[in-house]
């Protein structure tokens, strides 16, 4: 393999990592790979791009709280890579190894959409206390479309000594514009205890606002458009239950019984058969390899 | 190198189930020398090929190849034909046909349905080796309908002790099940939901045993490794339930709570206070 097919086989491995286990899997590469300069300067874009799209949170500076880095926390026309916490209206520089923030600055919103952008983080700070142990949100105005919100929620629970780990992650675009609000939610759950098992879920969802939510104000439209994610987000969990009981009662069972059809286990001398056995055993005493 | 090995084993056991073919392949394309520790230590799913003498169909894997050829069970014949492809001696065939036999039976009682495929080979200790494959599969009749596969592996070695045998049993299930969703509801004429989504909930466990069994005769194998296969598969299903459907499930209530935490934590304080005041 060329070093540079070396690197991608490497990346593509990155990529895959289950929650909170990107430094496993980054270790195993390097001992693998074992050249650790071919690997250093490589595989930098697939940390970040894995960074953006599992909504890796950071500890956001002189602040308590951590923010989302994602494609939506990307700070616009800068010659270096920033990225914006909108809640502390600051914008730092974000190492993709150590996973660490520095330099911060002040960064000034948009002065239109700054009031239902904070609205929006008001409710979902709430909704997030109300639903998730251990969650991160962060709700950005978009850049580049006025009067569009991203509203972002990231929980993780990483638990190593008894080999499981897992991730939620739900994105909403709320969009002033068309009234809609497009949302998508992923879970991954892996469980490695003697094996390895993967739940991935994917679900997406789109919507119209009613009349009565864009014409509120900000605070009552965001409160509103939040009861609405939290009705969705807690139907789909009802969903997945009920996922699980059709893949367990359905096809865990038809792909192998409990016991067959008498209900109790198999004879074995039974099946061996007659025939069979004394064939066998015409060939006198244990078996022997080689005689 | 071992440790290159273990790096190996322990990248596969993070990534993936669903693209353990094509992670494994590219493992193999980075470290070539370490293909057979690899292709001999991390299971993939079965591939299933049809026997062109008999007709049947059985299961491929490492234990049943001889360079790019695979050996059926049926005929004894590898495909692609090989002059001289590595075959039981006429004695461990004799066994070998039997064994199939009767996980054929074993087969049809648990799985109602599938593919079953038994090879044994000789050990240079004088013993000899064994694998039992069983393989199902469920295709969906909607799109809707969950689709599923089940691919167990049991490894045996054994080593006669006089009138008893030790054996050693290393047995994997791999376990895929898949299921897509999608609903389109009409709210109040003008509002549209739509809503679309996949489940996919797979992966592999693996567990160990040793036990010593009678030997009466060379069919006692069979009917040995039948009872410990059999028991094994008894634990690994319960065991398969309850990860899956399980422990899963319990991991995603442990990221979000349906009910209202902040509600829960509001009753809590209230209680306390009020053991408080009654205290007083």
């Amino acid at each position: 393999m060329e070093p540079h097919e070396r690197v991608q086989a490497a990346c593509d491995f990155l990529l895959q990592s289950p929650p909170g286990e990107i430094n496993d899997v980054l270790n195993d590469v390097r001992n693998i790979i074992s050249d650790d300069n071919l690997l250093e300067e490589g595989v930098i874009p697939a940390l970040k791009k894995y960074n953006l799209a599992q909504f890796i949170t950071v500890e956001v500076p002189e602040t308590n709280h951590q923010s989302i880095i994602s494609e939506a926390a990307r700070l616009e026309g800068e010659e270096q890579e920033r990225w914006v916490d909108p809640r502390s209206k600051q914008s730092f520089a974000f190492d993709h190894i150590t996973l660490e923030a520095s330099d911060p600055q002040p960064f000034e919103p948009n002065e239109g959409s700054e009031p239902f952008r904070v609205a929006l983080e008001k409710a979902s700070l709430n909704y997030l206390l109300a639903h998730f142990h251990d969650g991160v949100t962060s709700v950005f105005a978009s850049q580049a479309i006025t009067n569009q919100f991203i509203l972002q929620i990231v929980a993780n629970k990483y638990n190593p000594t008894n080999f499981w780990s897992g991730r939620w992650r739900s994105e909403y675009i709320v969009d002033l514009n068309e009234h809609t609000v497009k949302g998508t939610m992923l879970v991954n759950v892996h469980y490695y205890e003697q094996g390895n098992v993967q739940l991935s879920t994917t679900h997406s969802i789109s919507f119209s606002l009613p009349p009565a939510i864009v014409t509120a104000s900000p605070e009552s439209a965001g409160t509103k458009i939040l009861a609405l994610i939290e009705s969705e987000e807690a139907k789909y969990q009802n969903s997945l239950n009920d996922t699980y009981h059709e893949m367990s009662e359905k096809t865990f069972k038809s792909l192998r019984r409990a016991l067959p059809m008498t209900r109790s286990k198999l004879d074995w001398e039974k099946v061996l058969g007659y025939k069979l056995g004394a064939e066998l055993s015409s060939s006198k005493g244990a078996f022997t390899p080689g005689s | 190198m071992a440790d290159l090995v273990d790096s190996m084993l322990d990248l596969m056991r993070r990534l993936p189930p669903t693209r353990t073919e094509e992670n494994v392949a590219s493992l193999i394309g980075i470290c070539p020398d370490y293909a057979d520790d690899l292709l001999g230590s991390v299971d993939q799913p079965l591939q299933l090929k049809t026997d062109h003498a008999t007709g049947r169909d059985y299961l491929a894997c490492d234990y049943n190849r001889d360079g790019e050829s695979y050996r059926s069970p049926w005929s004894n014949e590898y495909d692609p034909p090989l002059e001289d492809g590595t075959i039981p001696t006429p004695k461990l065939r004799k066994l070998e046909v039997a064994a199939n036999d009767a996980f054929d039976t074993y087969r049809e009682m648990y799985y109602e349905g599938g593919v079953s495929s038994v090879y044994l080979w000789d050990l240079d200790d004088g013993g000899f080796a064994g694998v039992v494959l069983l393989k199902k599969t469920m295709t969906p009749s909607s799109p809707t309908e969950p689709s599923g596969s089940w691919d167990s592996i049991h490894v045996f070695e054994t080593a006669e002790r006089g009138r008893q045998a030790h054996y050693k049993l290393t047995s994997t299930v791999m376990l895929q099940l898949t299921m897509k969703k999608g609903s389109e509801d009409k709210v109040e004429g003008t509002e549209d939901w739509k809503r679309d989504g996949e489940v996919t909930l797979g992966g592999s466990m693996t567990r160990q045993t040793e036990q010593d069994w009678p030997l009466h005769d060379s069919s006692s194998h069979i009917t040995n490794t039948g009872k410990m296969i059999e028991e094994m598969e008894i634990k690994m299903r319960n065991l398969l339930q309850e990860v899956y459907f399980g422990k899963t499930r319990d991991i995603i209530y442990d990221l979000r709570s349906l009910d209202d935490l902040e509600k829960t934590r509001r009753q809590r304080e209230l209680q306390k206070e009020l053991v408080g005041f009654i205290k007083r």
